[in-house]
């Protein structure tokens, strides 16, 4: 599903995010990429969303070539991928229903689609009673919800997130991670960054460690630091 | 700003209207004075088959004349009716019999006029010769420097009108950065986040071009209708001549328009 081959990416020719960094991950996955702050996590997701090019290697997003995609068919792109941000991304003066509507409006889904289908997510994410609330009147973790939900909409293949739990509690965090791996299970490949232990400690999936922008370990069922 | 661009843009086609307005009241004058003709001569109602015969071949005939048209009677009477039809009050008050025939006659040279005068000097059946290239001359030169000057503004403010328009756009992508970012990211499309941009440009375009041509109506109504019964020898611009810049000015404010809200939208839109 993604293959990221030989990848390197550096930041006014002094700053280097990403140092021949190879990842491949298979449908389905669910991958966590960590590493401290600087080490390039952020970078690889934006790569993959093809809002920054590497300055060598390659980047296959489901079987397509990010290389060769020309800028008129990144939004296609885009719409197969779900993205989940820490400061949650919401369109403050829409309401709940409209924010997540929001992903299907854009890609041109009629109206009795999106009428069906984001009442049946914010179900999902445990937000049937506020679809009418506004962003500012959501908690951190209801607004991050909110954000799931417009990533999910759509049926993504991939799901991006990160720092999701960033600016969230242990607990809303915990909740958050719930309803991640209850997409992941649908069949969504999900890959986050992030930098909370806690969080991976307790799930034990796959783990990509970055320091410094290599990759230094890439272990199955892992946690957080090694020897933790 | 959006105020802004939508007065540049009345100001600039309210003046593109007025020198258009100019140019067909000078093409007016033009046609009542016989078109472009160097040489009106007038004829006497009492002129005969013959006579009208043999001047027509004579005036053929000569070297420096490039062409001859008759006007009849009756001709004149009906060019006299159309070119001053939003005055009814003339129109109803002629007696189309006090209108002459005449040939009109286009020179190869304007200046040869006087050549011409002279050798028809004594001929039958002519009321009087009318130097036409003097009059127009005058008529054009003033008009020629007022519409030109006027056109000349109504350009450089369209300029500027497509510039505040431009400048309105991308403040306008700018207050919804946000906005836009999140579009992209959930795959939206450039066009998509283009268009409410581009209508609302367009949009000021038509504001701007309906105000010229509102006041365009309002000006001719103040200042020409009353012309209509005092100055009465000239043909002066109607409705329809006002109705004809309509299409032009719309055309030139989307025009304006849609290439100012592009040049707007370019440096946040190539991603």
């Amino acid at each position: 599903m993604i293959s990221v081959q030989h990848v390197s990416k550096t930041y006014k020719k002094t700053i280097t995010a990403l140092d021949e960094v190879s990842v491949e991950i298979e449908k389905g996955e669910f991958v966590f990429i960590v590493g401290p702050s600087g080490s390039g996590k952020s970078t690889f997701i934006r790569l993959l969303l093809k809002e920054e090019e590497p300055d060598s290697g390659s980047i296959y997003v489901a079987g397509k070539h990010l290389g060769g995609l020309s800028s008129w068919k990144v939004p296609y792109l885009r719409r197969n991928i779900g993205t989940v941000f820490q400061d949650y991304k919401l369109l403050s003066d829409r309401t709940v229903f409209q924010n997540v509507a929001f992903a299907l409006e854009v890609i041109g889904k009629p109206k009795h689609v999106i009428d069906e289908r984001v009442p049946e997510m914010l179900e999902l994410v445990g937000l049937g009673d506020k679809i009418n609330a506004l962003p500012t009147e959501l908690s951190g973790g209801e607004q991050q919800r909110v954000s799931v939900a417009r990533a999910a909409v759509n049926r993504p293949l991939i799901l991006l997130a990160d720092e999701p739990t960033g600016n969230l509690d242990p607990a809303t965090s915990q909740d958050i991670m719930k309803l991640l791996d209850r997409i992941s299970r649908l069949g969504t490949t999900v890959v986050m960054a992030t930098h909370d232990h806690t969080i991976v400690d307790a799930m034990r999936k796959r783990v990509v460690e970055l320091d410094s922008g290599k990759v230094v370990r890439d272990q199955e069922r892992g946690v957080y630091g090694v020897g933790s | 700003m959006a105020f802004a661009a939508i007065s540049t843009t009345f100001i600039a086609l309210l003046l593109v209207g007025l020198a258009l307005l100019t140019q067909a009241q000078v093409d007016l004058i033009v046609d009542s004075t016989g078109g472009k003709v160097e040489v009106s001569v007038f004829l006497l109602d009492t002129i005969s088959e013959s006579q009208n015969a043999e001047l027509s071949e004579k005036l053929t005939s000569m070297p420096e004349v490039a062409g001859v048209d008759y006007e009849s009677k009756d001709d004149a009477c009906a060019n006299f009716k159309r070119l001053f039809a939003d005055q009814p009050d003339l129109v109803n008050n002629l007696d189309c019999n006090a209108l002459p025939a005449s040939f009109k006659v286009r020179l190869k040279d304007p200046e040869q006029y006087g050549v011409i005068a002279a050798r028809l000097e004594g001929q039958p059946g002519i009321q009087r010769i009318v130097d036409q290239h003097a009059v127009l001359d005058k008529v054009f030169r003033v008009t020629g420097v007022f519409r030109q000057g006027v056109l000349a503004v109504g350009v450089l403010m369209l300029i500027s009108a497509g510039i505040l328009i431009a400048n309105t756009v991308r403040m306008g992508l700018y207050a919804r950065r946000k906005e836009i970012g999140i579009m992209k990211l959930v795959g939206a499309t450039n066009w998509f986040i283009r268009i409410p941009f581009l209508i609302e440009g367009i949009v000021e375009g038509l504001i701007g071009a309906g105000l010229s041509i509102v006041v365009l109506f309002a000006l001719k109504v103040t200042f020409i209708d009353p012309l209509y019964g005092k100055i009465t020898f000239l043909p002066w611009v109607q409705t329809s001549d006002v109705i004809a810049t309509i299409p032009i000015l719309l055309a030139a404010g989307v025009l304006v328009a849609v290439v100012a809200s592009f040049i707007g939208m370019r440096r946040f839109l190539d991603i």
